[in-house]
């Protein structure tokens, strides 16, 4: 198991009994990772990114049946950087403007691309009358901090830009992202907040990936335990910071859990596990944002796993959580 | 998981698949799972609509591949597959597509009956595994300590028992020897309903059944029928006898009764109350209690008992005349042959 050597927590804390998994969710999680393998590992990066290429939904999936209009926009990247491409999945026969979900996929800042995961933000849009923008962003270790939190809030501010375009109304655009895609959004209502950006009308946070520093309880709890845990972590953030990881320097736009002040920002919602490496950052999380006078819905789903909402779906708790996202979102959207 | 799902399902029942699929349900049983968590597994491996129905236990559960319950469902379908909870049972989990029978899909259906099986043993606390009159030779190599453990292990597993619940044997006065899972060795529950006058054996490891069984047939002997000239419990557990189970071993139909039952006899003989005086009066805490029980003035149970002590020849009144009294009651019921029209060593 990785030690942070940064941390300066004693390591006696490791000695903290795991949090028992759900009987669904830990049946289902035998067969998950006995399919996965060492994918989670992180230790072929490139290996792991063809293997979920060749998964990537088609334009004729994403349009079920008809339900939506699909385009990939390109769109001018952050200054001096490359272009980025956004994906536009409409309501077809819905009158404009809608509100829009803005995502920002998962995969620990190395994986993953703007399709990934976005079965979910779909179910959400056909069920609520909303526009899905998923934003590709530059990935670590290839490109580090802050490319990938900038091309997100780029792709943000630009689908602002082009609302009248797409049919979004600017006013109503919810950020959401689930794991590394969590962390970014969390870091891009920060932006957005400090650079007098987009107003954001909320922030839907899934399990988000916030502290690059690694070493809650929960951390060294459920080291080497489920999925996504301590030392992927630990990889992942890396990626993404390099040596500078877990140090005094790092960036709240890197890791919101860094940043100090949390007023201000939209009213948020976030999910975890119980039984996750992230449960006490996005505990910790939710805490300071009401601390801070802000508003936020938090739910600890007891006994889950890193993503079992998306990796086990028909499990009882898993079904749970995405009624409580979508009511949470249903509320934001009729206030 | 979507995907997982369909590749299990599609796949052949090699090694890899077979193997997930009793990981699965191993895990469900091992976290406690409940019966819905059973059912939408099983839909969900399958990849096709599962449903649980026990009529009997007023069960039914129906579950999408989607994992969300829908209980209404409509009629079964003839060619779906379907598994019993127990061998020789009527079907009791369905998966909604026609056969062909086999594969991963058959794999399914059996785990999730024996997880269910799991699940109501535990919750239901005491569960006939079979129908008895549908395995009788079962539970005949069952409790034969003569029979070959390999024969009493598979025996065992054909009336669902597994190796790591207790079970007991019951022995019903009118019908073939039972044989039940026990969740809980303390777990005893109200007079056995179902099986009428009976002696339950204590619940022991499967193998050890036979022991079970004698002792349960040692029990039977101090039922009583519970009429008036045969007064007593319906209902014995041989784990409550303690020491008078001794007596049965000294005591055989063929011995020549001692004074005292012949005293006893004498005076049941002599007055159609004396059976139930005496019974209650040897079983109640207090005299008082005794004539409140048989509805009688405490005055007139004072008065038949003056007649019941000189019919017996000593006084039931204090300590060791009511324990001669409970001896002579025990003795004369062991007299009589109980022994079970039944299988058995």
């Amino acid at each position: 198991m990785t030690t942070t050597a940064s941390s300066g927590a004693p390591d006696d804390r490791t000695s903290l009994p795991p949090v028992p998994f759900d009987p669904e969710l830990s049946a289902a999680l035998d067969v998950l990772t006995g399919q996965l393998g060492d994918t989670l590992a992180l230790d072929d990066i490139p290996g792991v990114r063809r293997a979920s290429l060749a998964q990537r939904p088609s334009d004729e999936t994403l349009r079920r049946d008809g339900a939506f209009e699909v385009e990939e926009r390109t769109v001018p990247g952050p200054p001096g950087e490359p272009d980025i491409s956004l994906l536009v999945c409409r309501p077809a026969g819905v009158p404009s403007p809608l509100p829009a979900l803005y995502c920002v996929h998962g995969g620990g800042m190395v994986i993953g691309d703007n399709r990934t995961g976005i079965d979910s933000a779909l179910d959400w849009a056909a069920e609520l009358g909303a526009v899905v923008v998923s934003v590709e962003y530059r990935l670590a270790p290839e490109h580090p901090h802050p490319a990938p939190v900038e091309d997100v809030y780029t792709g943000l501010v630009r689908t602002v830009e082009l609302a009248g375009e797409l049919g979004i109304d600017p006013a109503r655009i919810v950020i959401t992202g689930g794991s590394a895609g969590g962390g970014l959004a969390a870091a891009t209502a920060l932006l957005a907040r400090d650079r007098g950006g987009p107003a954001l009308l909320g922030q839907l946070l899934m399990c988000p990936m916030l502290d690059d520093r690694n070493d809650t309880p929960s951390s060294l709890q459920m080291a080497g335990l489920g999925m996504w845990d301590r030392t992927a972590n630990h990889k992942g953030w890396t990626a993404l910071l390099g040596g500078a990881r877990g140090g005094p320097d790092v960036s709240p736009y890197a890791a919101p859990a860094r940043a100090e002040d949390l007023s201000g920002l939209p009213p948020a919602f976030i999910d975890v596990g119980s039984a996750e490496t992230f449960r006490d950052e996005d505990v910790a999380y939710a805490a300071r944002l009401w601390q801070a006078g802000g508003r936020a819905e938090l739910h600890v789903w007891p006994g889950g796993f890193h993503g079992f909402d998306v990796m086990a779906p028909q499990s009882a708790i898993a079904r749970d959580a995405r009624a409580a996202q979508l009511n949470w979102l249903r509320r934001l959207l009729a206030s | 998981m979507k995907e997982l799902v369909g590749r299990l399902a599609a796949l052949d029942p090699d090694a890899g698949a077979a193997l997930q699929v009793i990981a699965y349900f191993d895990r469900l049983v091992e976290g406690r799972a409940g019966l819905e968590s059973l059912v939408r597994g099983a839909a969900v491996l399958a990849g096709c609509p599962a449903r649980l129905v026990d009529e009997e236990r007023g069960i039914r559960i129906r579950v999408g591949t989607d994992g969300v319950r829908r209980d209404e469902g409509g009629l079964v379908g003839s060619g779906w597959m379907s598994a019993p909870l127990v061998a020789g049972a009527a079907p009791a989990v369905w998966l909604e597509c026609d056969g062909p029978p086999g594969g991963v899909r058959a794999m399914v259906l059996e785990r999730t009956a024996a997880a269910v099986r799991d699940v109501l043993e535990r919750t239901r606390g005491r569960t006939p595994v079979a129908d008895p009159a549908a395995d009788p030779a079962s539970v005949e190599v069952l409790l034969d300590a003569r029979a070959p453990e390999h024969d009493r292990w598979r025996a065992a597993g054909r009336l669902g028992l597994r190796q790591t619940a207790p079970a007991r044997a019951v022995a019903p006065w009118d019908g073939p020897p039972v044989v039940e899972a026990v969740t809980s060795p303390v777990a005893r529950g109200p007079a056995a309903p179902g099986y009428g006058r009976a002696g339950v054996g204590p619940a022991v490891p499967v193998l050890e059944l036979p022991s079970s069984w004698a002792a349960a047939r040692t029990a039977l002997r101090f039922t009583a029928a519970g009429t008036e000239q045969d007064p007593g419990p319906g209902t014995v557990y041989a784990e409550e006898l303690g020491g008078l189970a001794l007596l049965a071993e000294a005591v055989g139909p063929a011995d020549e009764p001692i004074p005292d039952v012949r005293a006893l006899e004498r005076a049941i003989a002599s007055a159609p109350w004396a059976a139930v005086t005496l019974h209650t009066v040897a079983c109640a805490t207090s005299l008082r209690a005794a004539a409140a029980e048989l509805h009688l003035h405490h005055s007139t149970l004072q008065d038949r008992l003056a007649q019941a002590e000189h019919w017996l020849g000593w006084p039931v009144h204090e300590a060791h005349g009511r324990l001669r009294l409970q001896l002579a009651l025990m003795v004369w019921r062991l007299h009589r042959d109980q022994r079970p029209r039944s299988t058995g060593p």
